[in-house]
């Protein structure tokens, strides 16, 4: 650093000497001195040198450090319910799928290979009519229209028979 | 010999600069970044210190500005000088702390106002570094964050008026504006508050 009177020799009003400056900033004298020739370099001389944070230099970046690490891991633990919802989103989605096709496959009239034919009465199918009773023997027994399909169901015994109706024209509550 | 030799000889460690950090810490090199905050510390708390006013609030937003350093980094464009895109983090965040407390202290603060006697302004002053620290947290007070952050650009960290318009993205006559203005505001409050270090101007 310059000398004081190195410096009052040098200094002039408005000045950007780096030298000039930092002598300003560290010597009060001077700086009353500097003060009463320019006013407006008052404020200058609280420049200068970096400054250390309180606690100290380490204190500081440890703490910067620190903080780091935890916004890394919130960063991280915020992706994650990302990835779970996507994960459950595919499983929901390969459900619907998979009941969606099954449902569309059973719906059609395919015969399974190697069992027993399925006596078709009727060919108006109508599978998503379904009926919610199946169970009144007499009438399916003397049962007769036109527009119904009925339908026997194959079983291995011969002493209960399962037999499905589709008819739109039977009340509900049959 | 010649190996001998050359153990002799003091290695010296090449620092790299700021641009090759970035590319490490880019690279998921965490102890690069704690060497670019060591690196920065000084610099960074003395601009929010200045600009702010206070030690802890300075240092808690030195902290945020190098955690949004590392959470930005990837949008740092090597191409232009590290430390304007890092000024410009710390004026932003140290304008918007200003703002919010600004706005904070405005309803406190407005009526309260140190005024010397005409007796004691005209005693004269000694100018002391102390004394000018307070009279600047005083009458800094009237400028506005941006102008506040400017003046301490200029005045404090010696940085030219061509560079504080690249850190605050705005032109250099802006800056100029901005300085003339904070500097006119800091003498009428110089007056009204310390008349004896007014008197420095008048007397020229």
């Amino acid at each position: 650093m310059i000398a004081c009177q190195e410096f009052r020799a040098a200094f002039a009003p408005a000045t950007e000497d780096p030298g000039v400056l930092e002598h300003l900033r560290a010597c009060d004298d001077c700086l009353d001195y500097a003060a009463h020739r320019d006013p407006e370099v008052m404020f200058r001389a609280l420049g200068g040198p970096e400054m250390v944070p309180p606690g100290g230099l380490e204190a500081f970046v440890d703490d910067v450090m620190r903080q780091v690490q935890v916004r890394s891991t919130e960063n991280e633990m915020d992706l994650r319910p990302h990835l779970r919802l996507r994960r459950r989103f595919a499983v929901a989605a390969a459900l619907v799928l998979t009941i969606a096709g099954s449902t569309l496959f059973l719906s059609r009239e395919r015969p399974v290979p190697g069992a027993a034919p399925v006596p078709v009465v009727s060919r108006a199918v109508r599978p998503f009519a379904l009926p919610v009773s199946l169970t009144t023997k007499p009438a399916v027994e003397t049962y007769q229209a036109a527009e119904a399909t009925i339908v026997e169901v194959p079983q291995d015994g011969d002493d209960v028979k399962v037999v499905m109706i589709f008819d739109e024209s039977l009340p509900a509550d049959l | 010999m010649a190996a001998e030799l050359r153990l002799m000889i003091p290695t010296q460690s090449v620092e790299p600069d700021d641009r090759e950090l970035v590319r490490t810490i880019r690279q998921g090199d965490a102890e690069a970044f704690e060497q670019l905050v060591r690196r920065k510390t000084g610099k960074v708390y003395a601009l929010c210190y200045r600009i702010i006013g206070n030690s802890e609030d300075a240092k808690d937003i030195a902290q945020l500005v190098f955690i949004k350093l590392w959470e930005n980094l990837e949008k740092y464009d090597p191409q232009y000088a590290f430390d304007t895109w890092l000024y410009r983090m710390v004026t932003n965040v140290a304008i918007d702390f200003m703002r919010s407390r600004q706005s904070r202290e405005n309803a406190v603060n407005s009526n309260l106002r140190l005024v010397k006697t005409s007796e004691e302004a005209e005693q004269g002053v000694v100018v002391q570094r102390k004394e000018v620290e307070a009279v600047f947290r005083e009458v800094s007070n009237v400028l506005s964050p941006k102008q506040k952050a400017i003046f301490v650009m200029r005045e404090m960290e010696d940085i030219p008026s061509c560079d504080i318009a690249k850190i605050l993205g705005c032109r250099e006559s802006t800056v100029r504006n901005h300085l003339f203005n904070a500097r006119k505001l800091m003498q009428e409050q110089l007056r009204k508050r310390y008349p004896e270090y007014a008197r420095l101007w008048r007397d020229r």
